[in-house]
């Protein structure tokens, strides 16, 4: 629960003789992540057959689809028991090469027709704008002073070949306005024909081009043009429908002809990456542990001979290559989301989607506490995750739903609903509804010098989640010494025994601080013990992990140690005054009532509650998602930051059908 | 549609984030230290490369996988920033990862043609495309296997349709079948790429159109600059054609620097009157060959100082992805100078006249 899905390693044997049903095992379930073979350091023996075979299954589905596409007809997935072996290649050829010469003869016949057809209506959009000119437009080219040069450009060009031919007089229409191929016009002296042909062509005007059976004016190849395209269109009339009467005929034959060469080209992708020895093959991957046991009846009953020898993994630093598979549970996705933003954890890594479980919706609730709002905020997230309303909010609805729980727990401590507080609650609400802890406008500083214990708290967690991190991954060297290892702790132990001495007698004083330094401990010794081992930590890790040389750097080494100290010691003040934020939205979410209320008057009257109500619905939009961008900036950088790494592998089962479950 | 604070706020922080993690000078510095290709490899798996690297093999990592590694990392950085971009960003920040998708398109095109002038039997066309492909993910609408399997320029051009490259490759395929050469299609896609990315951060609104026509203007500004140096030098073109193959915005550069360029001013006085810290810009262009690409380095630095300062101030902008992801393609191209560098003769001298972050401070 609190880590990724245990995995075991399987390494299986499989004889050639089993080959294809096992790796249809493999593959139906989901659940098996493969490891390429060619990473493993197993050599095949000979080249592998099956890359080849792959490519020629690669090749035959693209011929079909196409094939499917002439004839209008969609693949469609089917299950992956409805699959019996991976298809004999000559068969599925002879099938295909049947049909594919009853079909692309009048398919090639339809490309054509549409072509020509397009071309027809491309010269007639090009002539029509000058159907009125009374010229012929071969006459156009025989100009003894004029040069000219009628087509088509992009639209986007225009004014650039405008602007590269402003030395040379010339006139430049458009004919016909198009925003992708206007038709234009462009005439110049025949004396500077060199400069408006490399203009035109550099602008990529395409000169207008006739078949040289249009002859005569403009108006009439417009009219043998249009003539033609009726003919044509009536042909792909003829031919479509002969298409339709085809793909009709042989739609079943195809789909399962396409569903068996597609499966059969996911089956020799996978083979091509086995292990292939001389009589038998080896596979290597990985499967979530709890599906083991399930998998491995099913292999041994797909092959009676298979070898199955399964290792199952430690969590450790060393297990970077473990894929991982987070637990697969509806209720967490939306804070797994937030966490595989952040990255996705590695194998042998604590998975912090439990602990943000309660950290954000809970911190989002203090620093929005309000009961309206908050049942209000529950409302909306039920509704969009149900796609009733403010569907755009779906993925985020179970995390409004929670966050509005804590919002209108804290609400209630707060004594706040709908933003009416203390007495204004009895006055415009009518009942009584006094805080049962605190009222964050009326103790400000209190609540400031909450936050910040709550922020102590939090910190000493991670730091601890941190240390249980490095003794899992048996990395000592950063147990003791790393960032947030137990040297780093201890000062930041003696870090709060000063800020106490600090702030003590201030009203926002931490009294975790102050607890701590009422510890029998020589704080006065052990704060430049820490400090020191804060300094050198880089040193003390090169002693633990044998890494040498020891001082990299000369003096340079312990100027950066300082720093690396001052740095420490600035970010451990700050992470720790961040959680003032806290408090201080809290104090805000009241300010801005407050705010609300001045502009909506005193009396109760109509102007009053719609004033109120379109305060509300701003507050929990606005005010919400700002609490909510704070709220995964604390959990980002001050919380995750401490003993989260990411960097996990993804999980990757083969499978048959692309909407087979993830295991 | 969110915006300012609420719409940036997540990205902002993450983008942060993985800003701190870009290499640094310093960093760069010591990987050029490397004596050769593996240890190269092995201070890198040290850095955030370390898991992309660590994916295969070490006698698998040749410098063409080690370089593909490393540019999937870039590929999943968009993917995540993309991922978290507010709405109206998203076009601008697609379109400018659409970049390394028009690079794909070029190789698949300059591969169609190399194969149809030199076939090569032992080895089939795809196979050798793909490597040098970014491995661009679903994001792509490229039927790129397709396209090389097609055999011809034409037909693969066919398959490119309901795509955003249809358009403009349409227009300039006729000059392509009369001159058989991929210069006017690959002009006609830069062209059409940088008006689009140009148009998507002109329809932005307040501070994120500020900040997106400063950046992306930046970027335009080396592009117009080196074009122009480069057609008028290599290619010998006319002034109408330069105008045509130049694009009229930018930030620093304007039109009429790029004109007076195309008309026959001095070049390097514009350049320097425009990035008046790169020095000794006449030098670069008296010795072209080696000046050119000299002068773009010196650019480039001047876009990554660009970038850089949208990190101050008023973080909740679309400047600072934009920013981020531009300085890690360029810490990228650092890389693959450095692998390139340290699987070569390439002289240490050489190498650094390359990089682009060793004369800066970050």
């Amino acid at each position: 629960m609190f880590f990724p899905r245990e995995m075991t390693e399987v390494e299986l044997i499989i004889p050639s003789k089993d080959l294809v049903t096992v790796t249809k095992t493999l593959s139906g379930r989901g659940v098996f992540h493969q490891v390429d073979s060619a990473y493993l350091g197993i050599e095949s023996l000979g080249p592998n057959a099956w890359q080849e075979k792959a490519a020629n299954y690669s090749a035959l589905e693209r011929r079909i689809q196409t094939t499917m596409h002439t004839l209008g007809l969609e693949e469609q997935q089917r299950s992956a028991s409805d699959f019996d072996t991976i298809i004999d290649l000559g068969a599925a050829h002879a099938d295909i090469d049947r049909i594919e010469g009853e079909v692309k003869e009048v398919g090639e016949r339809l490309l054509a027709e549409k072509k020509r057809m397009e071309l027809l209506e491309s010269q007639l959009r090009q002539i029509e704008p000058i159907s009125d000119v009374n010229v012929e437009v071969g006459a156009l080219s025989k100009s003894e002073h004029l040069y000219s040069i009628l087509g088509v450009m992009p639209a986007a060009q225009m004014s650039r070949l405008e602007t590269s031919l402003a030395r040379v007089p010339h006139v430049f229409f458009t004919l016909k306005e198009d925003s992708q191929k206007p038709v234009v016009w462009l005439l110049g002296p025949r004396s500077a024909y060199d400069v408006l042909d490399r203009a035109a062509k550099s602008a990529y005007l395409n000169p207008l081009t006739l078949p040289e059976e249009f002859i005569g004016t403009p108006e009439e190849i417009a009219a043998k043009t249009r003539k033609a395209i009726e003919t044509s269109k009536q042909a792909i009339f003829g031919l479509e429908a002969q298409l339709k009467k085809l793909g009709d005929a042989h739609n079943a034959e195809l789909q399962k002809l396409w569903w068996d060469v597609h499966v059969s080209r996911l089956m020799a992708d996978a083979i091509a990456r086995f292990g292939q020895l001389r009589h038998t093959y080896v596979v290597v991957g990985w499967v979530p542990t709890a599906e083991l046991q399930a998998l491995t009846e099913r292999l041994k009953a797909a092959s009676k001979e298979i070898l199955i020898e399964t290792m199952p993994t430690e969590r450790t630093a060393h297990s970077a290559n473990v894929p991982v598979a987070l637990t697969n549970n509806k209720w967490l996705k939306p804070i797994q989301e937030l966490i595989t933003t952040y990255g996705r954890p590695g194998y042998g890594e604590l998975d912090p989607t439990f602990m943000v479980m309660l950290t954000f919706p809970i911190l989002y609730g203090a620093m929005f506490g309000d009961l309206g709002q908050g049942l209000l905020m529950m409302l909306v997230g039920a509704l969009a995750h149900k796609r009733i309303f403010m569907k755009g909010l779906q993925s985020i609805g179970l995390l409004l739903v929670y966050c509005g729980f804590f919002a209108s727990v804290f609400g209630t401590l707060y004594g706040s609903i709908f933003g009416f507080e203390g007495h204004h609650i009895q006055e415009y609400l009518g009942f009584h509804f006094e805080p049962l802890w605190i009222s964050p406008v009326n103790d400000i500083l209190t609540i400031l010098g909450l936050a910040i214990d709550a922020g102590i708290v939090i910190l000493l967690f991670s730091y601890l989640l941190s240390l249980f991190n490095a003794a899992r991954a048996k990395d000592w060297a950063h147990f003791w010494f790393g960032h947030t290892g137990v040297v780093a702790i201890g000062f930041y132990l003696c870090f709060l025994t000063i800020l106490n001495s600090l702030l003590g007698s201030t009203p926002i004083a931490p009294k975790l601080a102050a607890a701590i330094s009422r510890l029998p401990l020589p704080f006065g010794i052990l704060t430049p013990i820490f400090a020191v081992g804060v300094m050198l930590n880089g040193l003390f890790r090169n002693i633990v992990e044998g890494h040498r040389p020891l001082l990299d750097g000369g003096a340079m080494f312990f100027v950066q140690a300082f720093m690396d100290l001052f740095e420490g010691a600035i970010s451990m003040l700050s992470n720790t005054l961040s959680f003032v934020r806290v408090g201080a939205f809290a104090v805000a979410h009241g300010g801005l009532s407050l705010a609300i209320f001045s502009l909506a008057g005193t009396e109760p009257t109509i102007g009053f509650w719609i004033t109120i109500i379109i305060g509300n619905i701003f507050i929990t939009g606005f005010e919400g998602l700002i609490v909510y961008i704070q709220t995964m900036r604390l959990h980002y950088y001050e919380i995750l930051g401490k003993f989260f790494h990411g960097g996990g592998m993804r999980f990757e089962p083969l499978r048959l059908n692309p909407s087979q479950e993830e295991a | 549609m969110a915006g300012g604070v609420s719409g940036y706020a997540a990205i902002s922080a993450k983008v942060r984030a993985m800003y701190s993690n870009l290499l640094t000078p310093q960093d760069i510095s010591r990987l050029s230290e490397s004596p050769d290709f593996s240890s190269l490899i092995s201070a890198l798996k040290h850095t955030q490369y370390g898991p992309y690297l660590s994916a295969l093999k070490d006698n698998e990592l040749t410098p063409r996988r080690a370089v593909q590694q490393i540019k999937r990392r870039l590929a999943d950085t968009y993917a995540s920033v993309v991922q978290m971009s507010p709405t109206q960003a998203r076009p601008l920040i697609r379109q400018l990862y659409r970049s390394f998708e028009l690079g794909n398109l070029k190789a698949v095109l300059r591969s169609i043609v190399t194969v149809s002038s030199s076939w090569n039997a032992d080895e089939a066309p795809w196979d050798r495309v793909r490597e040098v492909l970014f491995p661009f993910g679903s994001f792509s609408t490229l039927p790129a296997q397709a396209m090389v399997e097609s055999g011809s320029v034409a037909s693969a051009v066919e398959l490119l349709k309901g795509t955003p490259y249809e358009s403009a490759i349409s227009f300039a395929l006729r000059r392509f079948s009369a001159e058989q050469n991929l210069f006017p299609i690959e002009v006609a896609l830069d062209l059409d790429y940088w008006r689009r990315l140009w148009t998507e951060a002109r329809k932005l609104k307040g501070l994120d159109r500020e900040a997106a026509t400063k950046i992306i203007g930046s970027l335009l500004d080396m592009n117009n600059l080196m074009w122009t140096a480069r057609y008028k030098i290599y290619h010998k073109l006319s002034e109408e054609e330069l105008i045509n193959y130049t694009l009229p915005f930018g930030f620093r550069a304007h039109d009429d620097d790029i004109r007076a360029i195309a008309a026959g001013a001095d070049a390097a006085a514009v350049i320097s009157r425009i990035f008046p810290t790169i020095p000794d810009v006449a030098a670069l262009l008296e010795k072209p060959h080696t000046g050119l690409p000299k002068l773009e380095v010196q650019i480039k630095r001047q876009v990554i100082q660009q970038c850089a300062a949208a990190f101050i101030g008023n973080p909740f902008h679309v400047g600072l992805p934009l920013a981020f992801l531009i300085l890690s393609d360029l810490e990228i191209q650092d890389l693959i100078a450095l692998i390139e560098a340290k699987s070569s003769d390439i002289s240490d001298e050489e190498l650094h006249s390359t990089l682009l972050k060793t004369a800066l401070q970050n």
